[in-house]
């Protein structure tokens, strides 16, 4: 056997060739590219005017992570012409369809001007590269929106005491899979750090080709994920995959040519120069500007988010005694008592007070489910819907708020089913309603106890608190869910000087009593169906197997 | 971008500093002895197989070698002991060796040796996950255990397995990993492919309390060795932006029987492990996945039955969420299979490897990393309708149970007989008309409402 060394080098032709333009491109590449153009600013570039009207009515001093995550987050493509072809919305993806025969529209009358020109273009190398700083950053700027959430592990929350104790079978695909991330906090970390270097990688030109390949291969898994648990973000998942796609192409023939074809490569590179002063100040007023604010800023916002306000579970404590897992020892409804049975269609069957302000108690009747993804970013606690949403097996899951003077709890059920659309889709508007003079109260509890309540948005840490949060638990209280309020339901109290609207939500009015540091919970009152009960608790320590999480979110000591 | 066209001379090839052909002949040392199987042990498994009956199960622990030096799992205190052989080993070779200017073809060879061996071991994950196997949709039992009563690494495995088709698209990318891998220009592509992948499943090893965190970080030590050899190179292209000379070195099978063997060596390589275990990962899967046991179990009794009466030497019990006795729930698996939901606590028994059992009674996926239900395979005396259950957890080793069945009506179930302790049971199931919301959900989709 012998051995064949390969030199493909030849200096001297390599020397001189690197001195030459870059080449022509050939009418197709141009065609291409400027359909390719229209198409990726289009996609790339925010185009609702909503985006704009955010931007300036963030309160700037007092920023909330959701503020930033809204800039970041935007969706793809042109919606003018709306998001469905032939009556389909073609599973989300038909906005980017539009998109695209917009941008051949577009390149094809382009082409037409071009042709007129004298001399015509030879090339778009200036053009390529800007659409490639667009590309870069907008994707870089996206994924580290989502990339913050998960490194700070708060976008797949480590599951509830009512989700420990669901059983598997009564999950939905998507909730499986958040859940799966969300029992080790450690791993969404990881994750998290993979997003957030995917996008800093891209804010650079020589890191571009890492950044993007690391983007395409973590997005590509996480559009299969969404498709196959049914997750719901597919569209914006692929978003960044077609983005860091456009973004490789670049490079692949190179990388092809360098380690399949074996051949000497010279990569060729347009780059404009900066050379007066305020190209050089302002390329690096953007660049630092992007990276303080998305890369710094976020950081901190989302850091404060995670410590006192994790987004998808309620931000306030719950009372503290009572805590924990607990067995219905006695439960009596108009005064008759019921003993246990698996298949009573009254009887609480077991109860479960979580550190934040939640009840939970398991009852075998069925119960409209909310199927959402539980996402968005509600303010109020009791629009937190993370420990519900896809989880089936008879469990109510109730909001309350604590008198602790008298020891009263006022409970409303958090579970709206299918009312409850998705919060995501309205949120945007949320955010922009203006903060009234006087806040709105529901009137259903009685005045002094609202005084000992106090007021959710000042009870949370100073550090979290912002103009965001302030607007959004006032306009939730207007207008709880987004749609037309009714009134059902019933009003104890008759202080009415503001009229809320009334939610279709489910009521209790129990006083509770924790005997022995909360070991036996006594609630007596009367529950949602306007029936008096007295329900005797004993705190049962349950061992899990699945580990207790070493990172916790939110302070509820 | 330019590129060359084919030489036409050839000098001679430059020559390795001392530095680089020291820290190679470390490294050729340390990765031959790391894939080329040297452990006794291995050819006893080798040859204790039965060729005539392989199947995937032989070929799967075959793919899994790393040498061992010490007994027990797999720790990293082997690779500290292959590392200590190979320093002493490089030290005596570059002694012994003064004269040679580079190690271009040693090189090259312990790529190839490498290349087939990380082949190897991401095909034999990536076929028993195309065919969805190594995750396989969760039993009656598991969609009736609460969420918390698994362990982090079961709970891994159950959300893969609930979606079958994810798990064979992630099979399907280890699969070409290893594709890539077989041919040296694709070589590092392949790597760019199994380096995150790979990493991902050594992540989540740690994470989720997996067992197979050393191998597979094994496996990441054998890609990170064959990226290294273009990575230079690609980032001097794609960061530095210059330009960059591609590998220079190739071998020539100048004589007709080399190229001849070179081509039935790789022709062979790919008809076994690709076509014959792709095959026989694809009819196991046909068969039902390894996971589960095949022996069926009692007739059209598959379900979740409520026990509405417990009575224990002739003392009912009532329903009771506190009694340390009474069962709560019970699951007939199709297979022969019964889990028991009761307040008596289990010891959990792990495994947090992959495993493939060939016999019924050591095929223990369903019952491993998970509290709250004890599972009991059984047989059946049809003729005296007598059930023999036997624990299936290693914790309970020889507890049975001898149950007399009776079905006075389609749904209801009567067992008669002593359990675990010697106490006489009578025990009335009733089976629960069960919706589970994983397939309901779909039936209607997530926007929509379902009551529950």
């Amino acid at each position: 056997m012998s051995t064949l060394p390969v030199d493909t080098l030849r200096p001297e032709t390599a020397a001189s060739e690197t001195q030459l333009r870059p080449p022509f491109w050939t009418a197709w590449q141009k065609i291409l590219f400027r359909i390719a153009f229209v198409f990726f600013v289009s996609l790339a570039l925010p185009n609702d005017p909503g985006w704009y009207k955010d931007l300036f009515s963030f309160d700037w001093t007092r920023l909330h992570y959701r503020d930033l995550y809204d800039i970041a987050r935007f969706g793809s493509g042109l919606n003018i012409f709306g998001n469905k072809i032939f009556g389909s919305s073609l599973n989300g993806y038909a906005t980017w369809v539009i998109t695209l025969i917009f941008a051949i529209g577009v390149g094809l009358v382009w082409t037409f001007i071009d042709s007129r020109r004298k001399p015509q273009p030879r090339e778009y190398n200036r053009l390529y590269y800007w659409l490639r700083v667009v590309v870069r950053y907008r994707a870089g700027i996206g994924i580290i929106g989502f990339g913050y959430t998960k490194l700070f592990p708060t976008q797949l929350p480590y599951p509830s005491l009512g989700v420990l104790n669901t059983d598997f079978g009564d999950l939905t695909l998507q909730k499986i899979y958040w859940l799966s991330i969300g029992i080790v906090p450690w791993y969404e970390v990881f994750a998290g750090v993979v997003e957030v270097l995917a996008g800093a990688l891209l804010f650079f030109r020589a890191t571009t080709f890492w950044g993007s390949v690391l983007l395409f291969g973590a997005l590509a898994d996480i559009v299969f994920v969404n498709f196959e648990y049914d997750g719901g973000v597919h569209v914006y998942s692929s978003y960044f995959v077609l983005l860091s796609g456009f973004l490789l192409i670049y490079d692949i023939p190179k990388v092809y040519n360098l380690l399949v074809r074996e051949q000497l490569t010279i990569p060729v590179h347009y780059y404009p120069s900066f050379h007066k002063p305020w190209q050089q100040w302002s390329r690096v007023f953007l660049k630092t500007g992007v990276i303080g604010v998305f890369v710094v800023w976020f950081f901190y916002l989302q850091g404060v988010n995670f410590l006192y306000d994790p987004y998808k579970q309620p931000a306030l404590k719950g009372v503290s005694e009572l805590r924990g897992n607990y067995n219905v020892t006695e439960f009596k409804i108009n005064n008759q008592v019921i003993p246990y049975s698996p298949l009573d269609s009254v009887r609480w069957q077991q109860a479960t007070f979580e550190n934040w302000t939640t009840l939970t108690f398991k009852v075998n009747r069925p119960v409209d489910l909310d199927l959402s993804n539980g996402g968005g970013s509600p303010m109020r606690d009791i629009n937190r819907t993370f420990e519900l949403t896809g989880v089936a097996g008879g469990q109510r899951v109730f909001y309350y708020e604590a008198d602790t003077l008298h020891q009263v709890l006022y409970l409303q059920d958090k579970n709206r089913g299918r009312q409850n659309r998705e919060t995501r889709e309205i949120e945007g508007k949320a955010a922009r309603t203006e903060a009234k003079a006087k806040p709105v109260v529901a009137s259903w509890i009685p005045k002094e106890a609202l005084a000992i309540i106090g007021s959710e948005d000042e009870k949370i840490h100073p550090l979290a608190r912002s103009t965001r949060r302030t607007r959004g638990m006032i306009s939730e209280a207007e207008n709880p869910g987004g749609e037309s309020s009714q009134v059902v339901g019933w009003d104890r109290s008759n202080n009415g000087t503001v009229k809320a609207p009334t939610p279709l939500r489910n009521r209790m009015i129990l006083n509770y009593q924790a005997i022995n540091g909360g070991n036996r919970v006594i609630l007596s009152g009367i529950n949602e169906n306007r029936d008096s009960i007295h329900v005797v608790l004993d705190r049962v320590p349950r061992k899990y197997a699945l580990s207790e999480s070493t990172l916790k979110a939110g302070k509820y000591d | 971008m330019q590129t060359m066209d084919q030489p036409t001379h050839l000098p001679e090839p430059a020559a390795w500093s001392t530095a680089e052909k020291a820290i190679f002949r470390f490294f050729f040392l340390y990765f031959f002895i790391q894939v080329v199987p040297l452990d006794y042990k291995y050819y006893q498994y080798l040859f204790s197989i039965d060729w005539l009956q392989l199947s995937y199960r032989e070929i799967f622990y075959l793919s899994r070698y790393s040498p061992k030096f010490i007994d027990g799992a797999d720790t990293f205190l082997n690779w500290a002991i292959v590392a200590g052989i190979a320093l002493v080993g490089s030290v005596v070779w570059s002694v012994f060796d003064r004269q040679k200017r580079e190690y271009n073809l040693l090189y090259y060879w312990l790529r190839v040796l490498v290349r087939y061996r990380l082949a190897v071991g991401v095909l034999a994950y990536g076929f028993i996950k195309f065919f969805p196997e190594q995750s396989p949709l969760p039993s009656l039992s598991h969609l009736n255990t609460n969420y918390g009563d698994f362990s982090a690494w079961k709970l891994f495995s159950l959300s893969l397995g609930v979606v079958p088709t994810y798990e064979s698209f992630l099979g399907l990318i280890e699969i070409i990993g290893g594709l890539l891998l077989l041919h040296r220009k694709t070589a590092t592509i392949a790597t760019l492919i199994i380096l995150p992948f790979t990493g991902n499943v050594f992540v989540s090893n740690l994470a989720y309390e997996g067992g197979e965190y050393v191998y597979s970080l094994y496996l990441i030590s054998l890609a990170l060795f064959l990226f290294s050899f273009d990575a230079i190179r690609l980032f001097t292209l794609l960061s530095l932006e210059k330009a960059t000379k591609p590998n220079r070195f190739q071998p020539v099978f100048s004589e007709q029987w080399l190229k001849n063997a070179r081509l039935v060596g790789k022709l062979a390589f790919i008809v076994f492990f690709v076509f014959f275990y792709g095959y026989q990962t694809y009819a196991g899967h046909r068969k039902g996945s390894y996971q589960y046991p095949q022996q069926k179990g009692l007739s059209q009794a598959a379900g979740l039955y409520n026990v509405s009466e417990f009575s224990i030497n002739g003392k009912d019990i009532p329903y009771s969420k506190t009694d340390p006795v009474r069962w709560k729930d019970v699951v007939f698996e199709t297979w022969a299979t019964l889990s028991i939901r009761s307040n008596r606590p289990v010891q959990i028994d792990s495994l947090n490897t992959e495993e493939i059992f060939a016999a019924d009674s050591l095929r223990n996926y369903e019952s491993t990393g998970s509290i709250s239900r004890h599972y009991y395979s059984y047989t059946i005396d049809s003729l005296t309708h007598t059930l023999l259950l036997k624990n299936k957890n290693r914790h309970y080793k020889g507890e049975q149970l001898v149950l007399h069945y009776e079905r006075p009506e389609a749904g209801t179930i009567l067992l008669k007989g002593l359990n675990e302790n010697r106490d006489s049971i009578r025990v009335v199931l009733n089976q629960v008309d069960k919706k589970y919301l994983i397939y309901e959900a779909k039936k209607v989709g997530r926007r929509k409402g379902l009551k529950l």
